[in-house]
């Protein structure tokens, strides 16, 4: 289940903070928590409309992308913050992504009430229209004393208070399942609504070009007068020339392929021919839709993983591909990317062979490969079991015949429509290391 | 004669707010001298570990120290006081107390039908707190409902019933200043325990 969390202070110091750090931590094997900052909120102001503006666009998106809000709240003057106040507020001016929302509240305090007044206030404040947030009703967590509350590790000291907060906590896992059933199922057919022939335009699509065109990329150069060869580019974080980019980009160990939020295949990576790639990729395929790359079978697959991952039901979607043999383990991540807004600009798809990375683990730490005899799938070879499933096509692994399913309950991250071999979670410790195979 | 300062409790630029302060400035003129203040420029309440209160947020509470009451006009925004002016409050009880045992008068002006009665309750509540520990006048509303259509060109109140029950309010507020300044036995201990509660202790 996906949480996000905001502590309602912008002060230099807050315990609210340590607090929704601590539930994120302690309990993520139940929920997802993300915390949400709230320190470049502006004052609300109507006639000052902000928002636009990336801060209140980012908490609106994050908002409504998560199954439910935990918000912590200090209390000042008997009340709750001016900064958390006007948060709320920009969030029921013009926009309402809390409407619905199902919201846990909990509160520390400096004295022995922990925030009751504002708790209250709060409550009121949510279910005001404009607001229309779903407050779970009972269940107070209130952290008095909140100065002596914590240890050096920033963990609850007591005991009995980590206990009640479980149950609070696993109250409003199943409130929020209650409440989104509620709300009724977010349409489940959404994903049909992705157009893949990418008859839609995002603000970076280039128009008058044919996407599909051989020669879309000199094309749509020509048309943007783009930047090309030593000419200088401005980078979070750097400034590279467009050829060392090209170095940098052609040279990582894997393939990259950009697909936008129109659905439209815009670059990859090339260092190889077709024949020598993981998943096969022509020069002439740069700028088609995303459906020129798929057999029509594979179409709703494809869909259905671009859906989750434009609506924030998961950020990365992970696959892995199999037809490959025993001495490859290839791996296809989509992993989706958002501007400062939090809005969805499109896919990074990553595809790699991780056996390398597996053998060099396991040669340079003495260890081998076992077989985990609880395991549903064959830990060494995984999904090559399904090795009758047809080879992916060209462009998109996500096409293999393996529908994916909702992402997993706890961690919404994770979202394999295999089961994870037991092997995974150390590849994972080293992925940074080379591919060598020594 | 009577020197009050009236609290513009929203940022906006056409607010309705503004527009009742400055009609009763006008109207009262007569019966006591009315100032009204801004909020607007205040930054964020980040409670800084420098203590350091910001010169507009010390400038207000001067005023305040040298008034004899305070009048407050809220918006309503979701069901509560606009963050805006709870802001300028958590300024004034940030090291500095000038409301302490100030008397305060509390009225409001909404688009509305419901003229800000819920964002009153809220104010008096915050006012009541350890920090500010206002003298608020008790058992008044003032609630200006549908506020747009309230004033004529000029800027006054056009409901006769309206005015009549402001100018009855304004009044017994001046009469509650006076009250309250018989109230005083128990100044010095507001005071004192107002330092206890000090943030910087917190």
């Amino acid at each position: 289940m996906k949480l996000v969390g905001i502590a309602g202070s912008v002060a230099d110091k807050s315990y609210n903070r340590l607090l929704l750090k601590f539930i994120a931590n302690h309990f993520s094997d139940t929920v997802d928590v993300e915390i949400l900052d709230i320190q470049d909120v502006p004052m609300f102001n109507q006639s000052d409309d902000q928002t636009d503006s990336e801060s209140v666009q980012y908490l609106s998106n994050k908002i409504k992308q998560a199954d439910g809000v935990i918000i912590a709240t200090p209390e000042h003057n008997h009340t709750i913050t001016a900064s958390l106040k006007s948060v709320i507020e920009w969030l029921s001016y013009k926009i309402h992504p809390l409407s619905g929302k199902p919201v846990m509240i909990v509160g520390a305090s400096y004295y022995d009430q922990g925030s009751s007044r504002a708790q209250l206030n709060l409550r009121q404040i949510l279910e005001s229209p404009g607001v229309d947030a779903i407050v779970m009703p009972g269940n107070e967590f209130l952290l008095g004393e909140v100065k002596d509350a914590f240890d050096d590790q920033h963990n609850l000291k007591d005991a009995r208070t980590v206990g009640f907060l479980k149950e609070t906590l696993d109250k409003f896992v199943k409130f929020v399942k209650v409440i989104n059933t509620m709300n009724g199922p977010a349409a489940d057919d959404g994903w049909k609504s992705e157009d893949l022939e990418s008859h839609g335009k995002v603000e970076t699509t280039i128009e008058g070009v044919d996407m599909h065109a051989a020669d879309w990329v000199e094309k749509a150069s020509a048309k943007t007068h783009a930047a090309s060869g030593d000419d200088y580019v401005e980078l979070d974080r750097g400034v590279l020339t467009v050829n060392q980019l090209n170095y940098f980009l052609n040279s990582m160990p894997m393939e990259l392929t950009y697909a936008d939020a129109n659905n439209q295949f815009i670059y990859y990576n090339h260092n190889a021919d077709a024949k020598d790639m993981l998943a096969s990729r022509t020069p002439a395929q740069a700028g088609n839709p995303m459906a020129d790359c798929h057999p029509k079978r594979a179409i709703p697959h494809v869909q259905q993983v671009i859906h989750m991952l434009r609506t924030g039901k998961t950020d990365l979607f992970k696959l892995p591909v199999p037809g490959n043999g025993p001495d490859k383990y290839v791996m296809h991540y989509y992993q989706a990317m958002h501007d400062a807004k939090g809005e969805y600009k499109g896919i990074n798809e990553l595809v790699l062979d991780i056996m390398p990375i597996v053998k060099y683990y396991l040669s340079h730490t003495g260890q081998v490969l076992a077989k985990n005899p609880n395991a549903k799938t064959d830990a060494v070879s995984g999904a090559s079991a399904k090795a009758a499933t047809p080879k992916p096509d060209s462009v998109s692994g996500a096409s293999a015949d393996v529908a994916p399913e909702a992402p997993d309950e706890v961690s919404g991250a994770s979202a394999d429509p295999e089961p994870v071999t037991p092997a995974q979670p150390e590849v994972d410790s080293v992925s940074g290391a080379s591919g060598n195979d020594n | 004669m009577h020197k009050f300062v009236a609290i513009v409790g929203s940022n906006s630029d056409d607010s309705t707010n503004r527009k009742l302060l400055q009609f009763m400035k006008r109207h009262f003129a007569a019966q006591a001298e009315i100032d009204l203040v801004e909020i607007k420029d205040l930054p964020m309440f980040n409670k800084p570990e420098n203590r350091q209160v910001p010169a507009a947020a010390t400038a207000i509470a001067e005023k305040i120290d040298q008034a004899d009451g305070v009048i407050i006009s809220t918006p309503e925004y979701d069901h509560s006081a606009p963050a805006v002016l709870m802001n300028a409050l958590e300024w004034l009880s940030f090291h500095i107390h000038p409301f302490v045992d100030k008397p305060v008068m509390i009225i409001g002006a909404s688009y509305g039908s419901l003229g800000t009665s819920r964002a009153q309750a809220h104010l008096r509540q915050i006012l009541d707190s350890p920090e500010l520990r206002a003298r608020i006048m008790p058992s008044s509303e003032f609630l200006l409902g549908h506020s747009l259509q309230a004033f004529d060109d000029e800027g006054n109140l056009v409901d006769q019933q309206k005015l009549a029950k402001l100018t009855g309010l304004f009044t017994d507020f001046q009469t509650f200043v006076d009250i309250t300044k018989e109230l005083n036995h128990a100044n010095e201990v507001n005071r004192k325990e107002v330092q206890n509660v000090n943030w910087d202790k917190l």
